[in-house]
């Protein structure tokens, strides 16, 4: 077998390409691996509730609720929209996609405060979070109603 | 600047040189995107799953608040600079310290309007981070941004 590190008759060490090819080859070979799984982390931004001034002209809007149950169901302006066993909320995204392109064409900002049940998962606001996201929709706030 | 080696005979050669370029430059390409997205995170609280969510803006001054959440006694944990905070009262007192820090540029990012980031557990309640909300409007900060991750 010929050894790792080549010597040449003179006794200079010689470098030797192909063992740093194959090393840089493996290297890579595990980047590239882990770059398909890693995991990013986002953001889903919100406002909270603050004082308006009131020295200009005040703009009114039409305020949507989404309320989230405790089991997890999900309801817009008091309509169910999504039951708890639903991840994909296809129908909450239409309609608040649908809602955010009448605000639009209205000039008039879609503004939307996510109201939960104290005792529901934090899981399913984002979850609500993330269908607003989807709508394009950035004027959020999240509420929870007061406990008994 | 010769693109490809050629022998003496007009037949084309293997170039060692131009390839080993080419796999360091692809080498440091995926080690970049490998190691910048490394979750500076507390590693006992689980993020919730948002694939539509906005990358994170890196560029914010901010002040970020864990929320552990313990699953035997049912309780959250609010953890800001690795310190764990029982009273959310401290909590916003710790907040508004991080503010004033950024303000004076103790802490300040090249954005200077100053957030709080919210780092939910997937399992805690509506209400242990609404409390974490309470801690920032008590601080005075009305930016918030809550945590999550594109997979699981």
């Amino acid at each position: 077998m010929k050894p790792f590190i080549a010597q040449h008759r003179d006794g200079d060490i010689g470098f030797q390409i192909a063992p740093m090819i194959d090393v840089v080859f493996v290297i890579m070979l595990f980047f590239m691996v882990m770059a398909g799984s890693v995991k990013v982390e986002k953001e889903l931004n919100s406002q909270l509730p603050g004082n308006a001034e009131t020295s200009g002209a005040t703009e009114f809007v039409d305020e949507q609720v989404i309320t989230i149950t405790e089991a997890g169901e999900i309801s817009l302006n008091d309509e169910p929209l999504s039951p708890p066993e639903d991840r994909t909320m296809d129908r909450l995204k239409g309609t608040l996609t649908r809602l955010k392109e009448a605000g639009d064409q209205a000039k008039s900002p879609t503004l939307v405060t996510v109201v939960s049940e104290p005792a529901a998962k934090y899981s399913r606001t984002i979850d609500v979070l993330d269908a607003l996201a989807v709508a394009g929709i950035t004027n959020v706030t999240f509420t929870v109603t007061e406990e008994d | 600047m010769a693109g490809g080696g050629g022998g003496g005979e007009g037949e084309p050669e293997f170039q060692i040189a131009p390839m080993i370029d080419v796999l360091l430059v692809l080498l440091i390409f995926f080690m970049s995107i490998t190691s910048a997205q490394v979750l500076k995170v507390d590693k006992s609280v689980t993020l919730p799953l948002a694939p539509d969510a906005i990358k994170r803006d890196n560029t914010r001054s901010e002040a970020i608040v864990n929320v552990r959440w313990d699953m035997k006694t049912q309780k959250p944990a609010y953890i800001m600079d690795d310190r764990v905070y029982p009273e959310v009262a401290d909590l916003s007192k710790a907040i508004a310290d991080t503010k004033k820090g950024s303000a004076a540029g103790a802490t300040r990012g090249p954005n200077p309007s100053f957030r709080v980031v919210i780092r939910g557990d997937r399992d805690a309640t509506a209400m242990s981070i609404s409390r974490a909300m309470n801690a920032a409007a008590e601080a005075g900060v009305s930016d918030i941004s809550f945590s999550a991750v594109n997979k699981d």
